[in-house]
């Protein structure tokens, strides 16, 4: 039987919500979002760090989900896919994914949107060449990414403009 | 892929991690960044009874001016370094090396002090330390000591790290002035581990001739190389392709023992240690020309 | 230009996907997220050798580990499973869980199912194997030795297939021409590398007999009877249910193994089990590893350039299990003389056994190959006769007034305009001005090569190509059918179910595209549903570029029906002729006048007022369709005459523009450019996807992967750090156009695109990295070429003048 020192608690805050939760050590970030907290948006593509599937945000910076245990994320602020609409509405970097067609399987994708989303917070108009830099660790076996570089431009355009038309006074 | 079973801490100060260390000397691993630890426990090649996961000691993450250059917090992130502008204002080599390690998100949690004590052969910190004549800073239940980068690297994927130790400055000393730096690497893919990486700093004199040169290369050998010879050679010579040439034939005539696996051959490593040496110095020099 | 899809209001739109919002919001549901009650997690214990003898397994530690429910070794597993279905093979036996003996490394010797997979693990650590290690074979050549140590006992050989086809007077034809041009070439083993790995959620119910499968098998209402015999389960008492798949490229058509090891688990524990294989899992024991191949090819020519006949002969390495035969060198053989009049060929073909991982089928399915090969001995042909590559080629199409064309093996291409293809990208190709570019480079010492393949792209097989391979009469599998329903419920809401899987491509979107046309309503309004097993009607799934041809042929097959029904109601209703109906605009007219009724309409009365029907009607509105391949002709019994086994043929021209640094060796993209003619194109856009997906897998393999294996069998890359897929880094801007010929045969005039990217972009990148490397004479008769290859062959190379 398990002993209770095998385990540890936990309070994960993910897209907002905290949760109180009791796991070992060993579990993975990527495991505790998906099996515990139900959050299957994230995948796991390698479970070596290789291929960016797994990218979530910790403290708004992106991590590899397969290489931080959740106790690590313990205190801290998680984002996955699933907290990227809003209510209901897409966000402009998944809006502009579906309108130039950025994903075919769909299973790299949220890696991909939640390191874009990293990148656009840092980097309001990336240059193609700083696109492709950022992208670089995410693995896409589907797409030849042209269509992903277009969508995050897309994105970047599109979340601009909307600053643009809204009143300073007003802005996050 | 699932990591074995582990006990884990959070120590919250350098004491409470050194007395975990000694308390479980055989077994404990330190976590850091974990992008190289956690793959291998992923995989179960690496199986530490304890884990001290050190990311919670935020005096530990800091960069200091020291010496004409910069004191560096082990626990500091590549991404950090990258992207930091007084690392960039007064060792922009550290910058251009760490903008090759990995992807964003790994250099989010990866840690200049952890390339550095897992001494992968291919990492580029490392091979940079070496050429900046960098000394670290260890400390142990007993106290602390100081190493020369030179002497802390013995061999693959080992170090003068001693059970019980924890890595916690970096310090790097300036640059002479009218000096340059380059940093270049070859990989498979963009992000890759290096299949050999060279460091530099060219140091100009008044006249233009070359005051001091230092080399620093990775991927060529189980340890960085200090070419010595190579450097040598270079001192007083005027900045040119013969000067690079004749460097770049010392440096491939000490790597007898490069890495050799499916990415590289040794032979290919050894040609590519002349090739990006000729690179390097090149830029490094047009860099010192420009601090003039 | 104009196309064919002017006259259509919804083929030929880029319409976004319906997929797409499930998917970016992390809410589609792939096998992993799969999650039941009492469900457990299975893990596998694999073997460190190529070759040995299991002497033992002691799994009692493992067993007493918390949490741990079964321990099965491969012999204990068939007491309640058997061998994986061998589709088309010859009787090599495989077992999900290895009995006796392991084949390669990395084959399964123990399963476990546990509370979780990290305490599945746990317990496969404690597991004690004693071996005998036996000398692997690992060298094809060497495997080929009558003294070589052999695979599998129960065969005289390692040489499991060999045989020569022999199609029109070859030996005439080499005889009269002028030169016979000659090359030795190798094509490596690479892998599908799916970013889902493969897996299954096996759920079986002890009482009632019955199991529920989530997997990512595609292939579910074709071969998952089959699977079910592995099970030892009646297959109407089996489940597939089709799940949304994480990309495939022909590795999961089928996924027995994880299957079989999830099933037996599932039997002996009453209870669900999940196992997906992990990435290493997948990279070494996947049915995804491909064509691995050693070819001696001869093309004789005239002096003029004029390709008279083709001599291919191939030693193919198929590692140690052969489940799926040589379909990877029966499909080359649809398109093996290319856009060329080719009179005649010969083809041996020698499938040998090794211990590594066996072949399964990898995007281009052989036909990749087969497009490099034939374009390395055009290339050749060029340089030794010195006729410019484009105008050799031109020398030798087929042209747009010769189809139908049947070529010397037997297929068929139904259409196309291969001079026509070659135009348009010469339009976009900039020659003049990368020609010059290159020899102001060359002056500055850098390199600048430009590549062409013109190749074909065949789309939608039938299924006598796996079986023609065996001589004699004919008795294989005839039926490659795709189906599909259309369901019209009481306020005229249509919905489409289909039978197959998605796996990355966009059967939603497309088959809710064909039947908007079909009825005249707005495709996102048309709901459409997947159907596994229990409801399943034949359906082969995606694969071979299939799935835009027989989902467009089911849809229109089911919507004549659907619409017959419509209009008969409409008739009785509005008192007219049913040769005066007519279904446009989603509505039913009486032709010529504004007389009509809506779908809505139409539905309520065929569900809720039979009174109002025609006499002896059923209620209710709906149809399905079982398509079936469109045009296929079984082979004669002597096999001088394959049949038509694959004629629904596409064509594409790839004009790649590479700088060599020849000191590194690293290979940059300065333009790639992409032609191609897939007949009607539902989306563009999607297709494009597809397009630059393939052409980033050609990349793949021409300058990054291939899966090594060490002298003594063990896999070398078994990591995505070893095994090398390209990252945004590598994968140029790839500019595409679409050049339309249809295909006389299909609905639309449809053809399938999923595959060309791939299949194309090897043979021309293969030549600009030639071309730029030309000053030194370098040859390249390998892939992938590596930086230290480069290196190598420019060292080693003759200097030309």
């Amino acid at each position: 039987m398990m002993q209770d020192e095998d385990f540890v608690m936990i309070r994960l805050t993910v897209n907002g919500e905290t949760h109180r939760l009791v796991v070992e050590p060993r579990r993975l970030l990527a495991d505790v979002l998906r099996e515990d907290l139900g959050l299957t948006g994230t995948n796991l593509g390698c479970e070596h760090g290789a291929c960016g599937a797994c990218t979530v945000l910790v403290d708004g910076q992106s991590v590899r989900s397969c290489l931080m245990f959740a106790v690590q994320a313990s205190g801290h602020e998680v984002m996955t896919v699933e907290g990227l609409a809003q209510g209901g509405e897409l966000h402009p970097l998944q809006k502009a994914f579906w309108e130039k067609q950025g994903l075919q399987c769909g299973f790299c994708t949220p890696g991909f949107l939640m390191t874009a989303y990293e990148l656009l917070r840092h980097n309001a108009s990336p240059s193609e060449e700083e696109i492709r830099y950022a992208l670089s660790g995410n693995i896409c076996r589907c797409t030849g990414y042209q269509h992903i570089i277009e969508a995050v431009q897309s994105a970047a355009h599109s979340m601009a403009e909307a600053k643009a038309t809204v009143p300073s006074s007003t802005v996050a | 892929m699932k990591p074995p079973k582990f006990r884990y801490f959070a120590p919250q100060s350098v004491e409470e991690a050194l007395a975990l260390l000694a308390e479980h000397v055989d077994g404990a691993r330190v976590l850091a960044g974990g992008q190289s630890l956690v793959p291998l426990m992923n995989m179960r090649l690496v199986q530490p009874g304890v884990l001290v996961d050190i990311n919670g000691i935020n005096e530990l993450a800091y960069i200091k001016a020291w010496d004409g250059g910069l004191a560096i917090g082990t626990l500091t992130r590549d991404a950090t370094l990258v992207g930091d502008s007084t690392v960039a204002e007064h060792l922009p080599l550290l910058c251009e090396a760490a903008r090759h390690v990995g992807h964003p998100a790994i250099r989010n949690r990866s840690t200049a002090g952890g390339s550095i004590a897992h001494a992968d052969p291919a990492a580029e910190l490392p091979a940079v330390m070496v050429a900046l004549n960098a000394e670290f800073e260890v400390r142990g239940r007993s106290g602390s000591r100081t190493i020369p980068a030179q002497d802390f690297f013995k061999g693959y994927l080992t170090t003068d790290l001693k059970e019980g130790e924890l890595l916690t400055e970096l310090r790097v000393p300036g640059l002479p002035s009218r000096a340059g730096s380059a940093f270049v690497e070859f990989s498979r893919r963009e992000g890759d581990y290096a299949l050999a990486g060279v460091a530099t700093v060219i140091a100009l004199d008044e006249d233009g001739t070359i005051a001091d040169a230092r080399l620093g290369l990775c991927s060529v050998g189980p340890s960085p190389v200090r070419p010595r010879a190579a450097e040598a050679l270079l001192r007083g010579q005027r900045p040119g392709s013969e000067a690079w040439a004749a460097a770049a034939s010392a440096v491939v005539s000490v790597l007898d023992n490069p890495l050799s696996d499916i990415h590289g051959s040794a032979d290919y490593r050894r040609h590519l240690a002349g090739v990006l040496t000729r690179k390097a110095l090149a830029i490094a020099a047009e860099r010192a020309e420009g601090n003039r | 230009m104009t196309t064919t899809t002017d006259k259509y209001t919804w083929i030929g739109k880029d319409i976004k996907r319906r997929e797409d919002p499930d998917l970016l919001t992390g809410r589609a549901e792939f096998t992993s997220d799969v999650k039941l009650p009492g469900m457990l997690h299975a893990a596998v214990l694999r073997s460190p050798y190529a070759h040995a003898r299991i002497v033992s397994i002691d799994t009692s530690a493992a067993k007493k580990v918390p949490g741990v429910y079964a321990v099965l070794t491969g012999r204990e597993a068939i007491e309640v499973i058997d061998p994986v279905p061998a589709f088309c093979a010859e009787p090599v036996v495989e077992h999900a869980i290895a009995v006796e003996k392991v084949r390669y490394a990395g084959e399964a010797v123990v399963a476990v199912a546990a509370e979780s997979r990290y305490i599945a693990e746990d317990a496969l650590e404690l597991v004690q194997i004693e071996w005998e290690p036996l000398p692997p074979v690992i060298d094809v050549l060497a495997a080929m030795e009558p003294d070589a140590p052999r695979v599998h006992d129960t065969l005289p050989s390692n040489v499991v297939y060999d045989h020569v086809f022999t199609f029109g007077d070859v030996d005439g034809d080499f005889a009269r021409a002028d030169h016979i041009i000659q090359r030795r070439l190798r094509w490596p083993r690479a892998t599908a590398v799916p970013m889902e790995t493969a897996g299954a959620v096996c759920k079986y119910d002890p009482p009632s007999g019955r199991m529920e499968v989530w997997s990512t098998t595609n292939m579910l209402n074709f071969v998952g009877w089959l699977i079910a015999g592995t099970l030892r389960l009646p297959p109407n008492m089996v489940n597939f249910y089709p799940m949304y798949t994480g990309g495939s490229f022909g590795s999961k058509h089928v996924t027995s193994k994880v299957i079989a090891i999830a099933g037996a688990l599932s039997k002996v524990t009453g209870r669900p089990v999940k196992f997906m294989e992990d990435r290493i899992d997948n990279l070494t024991a996947n049915d995804s590893q491909a064509a691995d191949r050693i070819y001696d090819a001869q093309l004789a020519v005239t002096r003029e350039g004029k390709f008279l006949s083709l001599r291919l002969h191939t030693i193919d390495d198929y590692g140690a299990y052969f489940v799926f035969a040589i379909t990877g060198n029966t499909n080359m053989m649809s398109q093996i003389s290319g856009p060329y009049t080719i009179g005649s060929l010969e083809t041996g073909i020698k499938a040998v056994l090794t211990n590594k991982n066996q072949q399964g089928v990898f995007r281009g399915a052989g036909s990749d190959v087969g497009n490099w090969v034939l374009e390395r001995l055009v290339d050749a042909t060029s340089d030794e006769l010195g006729i410019d590559g484009i105008e050799l080629r031109r020398r030798n199409f087929i042209q747009p007034d010769q189809f139908p064309y049947k070529i010397p093996t037997g297929n068929v291409y139904d259409s196309g305009n291969y001079p026509g293809v070659l135009d348009m990208a010469l339009q976009h190709a900039d020659l003049d001005y990368w020609r010059k570019e290159q020899v102001r480079a060359r002056q500055e010492g850098r390199y600048i090569g430009i590549g062409l393949s013109t190749c074909q792209q065949r789309s939608t097989y039938s299924s006598t190509e796996f079986w023609f391979h065996n001589p004699g009469p004919f008795t294989g599998l005839t039926t490659t059918a795709e189906s599909v329903r259309i369901g019209i419920g009481p306020t005229g809401g249509i919905t489409v179910t289909m039978f197959s899987p998605f796996w990355g491509n966009s059967p939603e979107t497309v088959v809710s595209q064909i039947v908007g046309e079909e009825f005249g309503v707005d495709p996102n309004s048309i709901s459409v549903a997947y159907e596994g097993t229990y409801q399943g009607l034949p359906s082969a799934g995606p694969g071979g570029s299939r799935m835009t041809v027989m989902l467009s042929g089911a849809a229109r097959g089911a919507a004549t029906k659907v619409k017959e029904k419509m209009c008969k109601i409409a008739a009785h209703l509005l008192e007219a002729s049913i040769d005066d109906m007519e279904v446009r605009e989603g509505r039913v007219w009486v032709k010529g006048t504004d007389r009509s009724l809506s779908i809505a309409d139409i539905g309520m009365k065929a569900f809720w007022n039979k009174f109002d029907l025609p006499a002896d009607m059923e209620s209710g509105l709906e149809g399905s369709f079982t398509y079936d391949h469109p045009f296929t002709t079984p082979p004669t019994d002597d096999r001088k005459d394959l049949g038509v086994f694959y004629p629904i043929m596409g064509h594409a021209v790839h004009i790649p523009v590479v700088e060599v640094d020849i000191n590194t060796g690293q290979v940059k993209f300065l333009k790639y450019l992409a032609v191609h003619d897939v007949g009607t194109v539902v989306n563009p856009r999607s297709l494009q996807g597809q397009i630059r997906g393939g052409v980033a897998q050609g990349i793949g393999i021409s300058l990054y992967e291939e899966v090594r294996y060490s002298p003594d069998g063990q896999n070398l890359t078994a990591t995505l750090n070893d095994y090398l897929l390209p990252t945004v880094a590598e994968v140029p801007k790839i500019e595409v156009y679409h050049h339309v010929t249809p295909s006389p045969f299909t609905a639309y005039g449809v053809k399938g695109g999923g595959e060309g990217g791939r299949m194309v972009a090897p043979p021309a990148v293969t030549r600009a990295v030639e071309d730029a490397l030309k000053p030194f004479g370098v040859k390249i008769d390998e892939l992938p070429m590596t930086p230290e290859k480069i290196v190598w062959w420019v060292a080693q190379a003759p200097a030309a003048s």
